[in-house]
C-alpha cells in the first residue's frame, strides 16, 4: 500500500502532453498490417500521432489533435463516468494502453480516446481518483459546513438572515410605537 | 485413465497459461482497486456453472460441424475411396484440432474475466487478445439490469448489466466495447450482486450526473434554525399587533 501512494505521490500528469513515440512504432505496424492501404492508413495516424497534444489542468482534461480537421475535446475530472483501459496483445508488448474515457454524453464510443499511455495504471489511479464517489471525504466536508452553518456558526453575512432580523426589528417598533400611543390614549 | 487424462489435461492447461502471461502478458491475478486496507473487497470469477453455459454451445456446434465434415468425407470416399483414404488424416486433424483449441479458448476465457467490487466502485476486466478493464464508481450508477434467458435459467446463472448516464441499448455488446455499461456476464447469484450494487447507489444523494450542490449555493438556499428562529419572532410580533 505504502510504494502504491508513493508511486501515486511520484506521478505528474501535467508531464503528459504528447503521446509516447512508441505510438508511431505501433501506427507504423498497424499500418503495414494493412499492406496495400499503407499510405491512406498511415498518413492520417502519422498526423495525427504529430499533432496529438494532452493538458491535464486542475480540474480537467483536454485534447486536440488534427491538421486540417482540427478537433478538441474538453472533459472535467468530476463528470468521468467510466474510465477504461484497453490493451491489445501487440500494445502489450510494446507497454502501451489506450484509456478511453465516458462522460454521460450519449455518443457512441468513448467520449475521450487517451492513446500511446505508456503507464496507464498511475493514470487511472489519477483519474480514478478525481471522479465522482471515489473518495468520500469531499462529501464530509461539505456535510460539515452545513451542519456547522446550521449550528449558528456564521462565517460569511447572510443577507436573508440579516433582511428578517430588519423585519422584526421593524415590527417590535410598530408594536411598541402602537402601545405606546394606546397608553396615552387611555390616559 | 480420467484421472491420467485429467493430469495431462491440466498440465497442457497450465502451460498455455505460462505461455500467456510471460509472452503474452496476460495477467494471471485479479485486477486492483484503490481501496483503503480492512475495507470492503470483493474479487470473483463468473460462476461455474457459465463455463458449462460456454461448453453446451461448444459441444452443438462441435456436433454440427465434425457431422458435416464428416459427412462431406464419405461422400469423398464414396466417389473416390484411394482419395478418401489420402483424405482421412487431414480430416481427422480438421476435426480434432480446431475442437481441442476452441476448449481451451472457453476456459481461458472464463479465467480471464475478472470483476472486483469495493464499496465505491466496481472493476472488470476480461478478454485474452485485446484486455479491457472497465471502472465506475456506484456515485455514476443509474440502474441495474439482470437479464436471463431460457439457456440461462436451464444454467442458473443471469447477466448483470451495471448502467451510467448515455448508456445505450445496442453499445457493449460486443468483445471491445467501451461504452457506458459494465457487463457482468455469467453471474451465479445475482439477487446478491444486485443487492450489493443498488445498497451503494442509494447512498448516493445526487442523480448521479455530477450535479453536486457546492457548498456556497447550499448556504443560499438553505433557511437554517437561525432563520426559522427569527421567522418565529416575527410571527409572534404580528400576532401581538392583531
Amino acid at each position: 500500500m505504502d510504494t502504491k501512494t508513493a508511486a501515486h505521490d511520484a506521478f505528474d500528469p501535467a508531464t503528459i502532453t504528447r503521446p509516447d513515440d512508441s505510438l508511431l512504432t505501433y501506427y507504423v505496424l498497424v499500418a503495414v498490417a494493412s499492406l496495400v492501404a499503407f499510405p491512406f492508413v498511415f498518413i492520417p495516424l502519422f498526423i495525427r500521432f504529430k499533432t496529438l497534444r494532452y493538458r491535464f489542468a486542475d480540474d480537467g482534461i483536454s485534447m486536440s489533435w488534427g491538421l486540417l480537421f482540427h478537433k478538441e475535446v474538453y472533459l472535467t475530472y468530476r463528470r468521468v463516468q467510466d474510465i477504461h483501459v484497453t490493451r491489445n496483445l501487440v500494445e502489450r508488448w510494446m507497454g502501451l494502453a489506450k484509456v478511453p474515457i465516458q462522460t454521460a454524453s450519449g455518443t457512441s464510443g468513448a467520449t475521450m480516446k487517451i492513446v500511446g499511455i505508456k503507464s496507464p495504471e498511475p493514470l487511472r489511479d489519477f483519474l480514478y481518483a478525481r471522479m465522482r464517489g471515489a473518495r468520500a471525504e469531499e462529501e464530509e466536508q461539505a456535510e460539515q459546513e452545513a451542519e456547522q452553518q446550521e449550528g449558528g456558526v456564521e462565517t460569511v453575512p447572510d443577507e436573508a438572515l440579516s433582511l428578517l432580523r430588519e423585519i422584526r426589528d421593524a415590527l417590535r417598533e410598530l408594536r411598541s410605537n402602537r402601545s405606546n400611543r394606546s397608553n396615552e390614549a387611555a390616559s | 485413465m480420467s484421472e491420467r487424462a485429467e493430469k495431462a489435461a491440466e498440465w497442457v492447461y497450465r502451460g498455455v497459461w505460462r505461455v500467456l502471461s510471460d509472452w503474452f502478458r496476460v495477467p494471471e491475478h485479479p485486477p486492483t482497486l484503490p481501496a483503503a486496507a480492512g475495507e470492503f473487497r470483493l474479487s470473483f470469477h463468473p460462476s461455474r456453472r457459465y463455463l458449462s453455459y460456454m461448453k453446451l454451445f461448444f459441444w452443438i456446434l462441435l456436433v454440427v460441424i465434425d457431422l458435416a465434415l464428416l459427412a462431406g468425407w464419405i461422400v469423398v470416399c464414396i466417389a473416390d475411396a484411394q482419395v478418401g483414404m489420402l483424405l482421412a488424416l487431414p480430416a481427422l486433424v480438421i476435426i480434432v484440432v480446431p475442437g481441442i483449441i476452441a476448449y481451451i479458448m472457453i476456459h481461458l476465457r472464463y479465467d480471464t474475466m475478472w470483476y472486483v467490487m469495493t464499496d465505491r466502485s466496481l472493476r472488470c476486466r476480461r478478454g485474452i487478445w485485446v484486455i479491457i478493464e472497465h471502472t465506475i464508481t456506484f456515485e455514476n450508477v443509474q440502474n441495474v439490469h439482470v437479464k436471463r434467458g431460457p439457456v440461462h435459467y436451464f444454467f442458473g446463472i443471469s447477466t448483470v448489466v451495471v448502467e451510467t448516464a448515455g448508456a445505450s441499448e445496442r453499445e457493449g455488446e460486443s468483445a471491445f466495447a467501451v461504452g457506458n455499461k459494465a457487463i457482468m456476464q455469467g453471474i451465479g447469484n445475482p439477487k446478491e450482486i444486485r443487492e450489493l450494487i443498488m445498497e451503494r447507489v442509494d447512498r448516493s444523494r445526487s442523480a448521479g450526473l455530477g450535479d453536486e450542490p457546492s457548498a456556497a449555493t447550499r448556504r443560499e438556499a438553505a433557511w437554517g434554525t437561525a432563520h426559522r428562529g427569527v421567522l418565529r419572532e416575527i410571527l409572534e410580533e404580528v400576532r401581538a399587533l392583531g
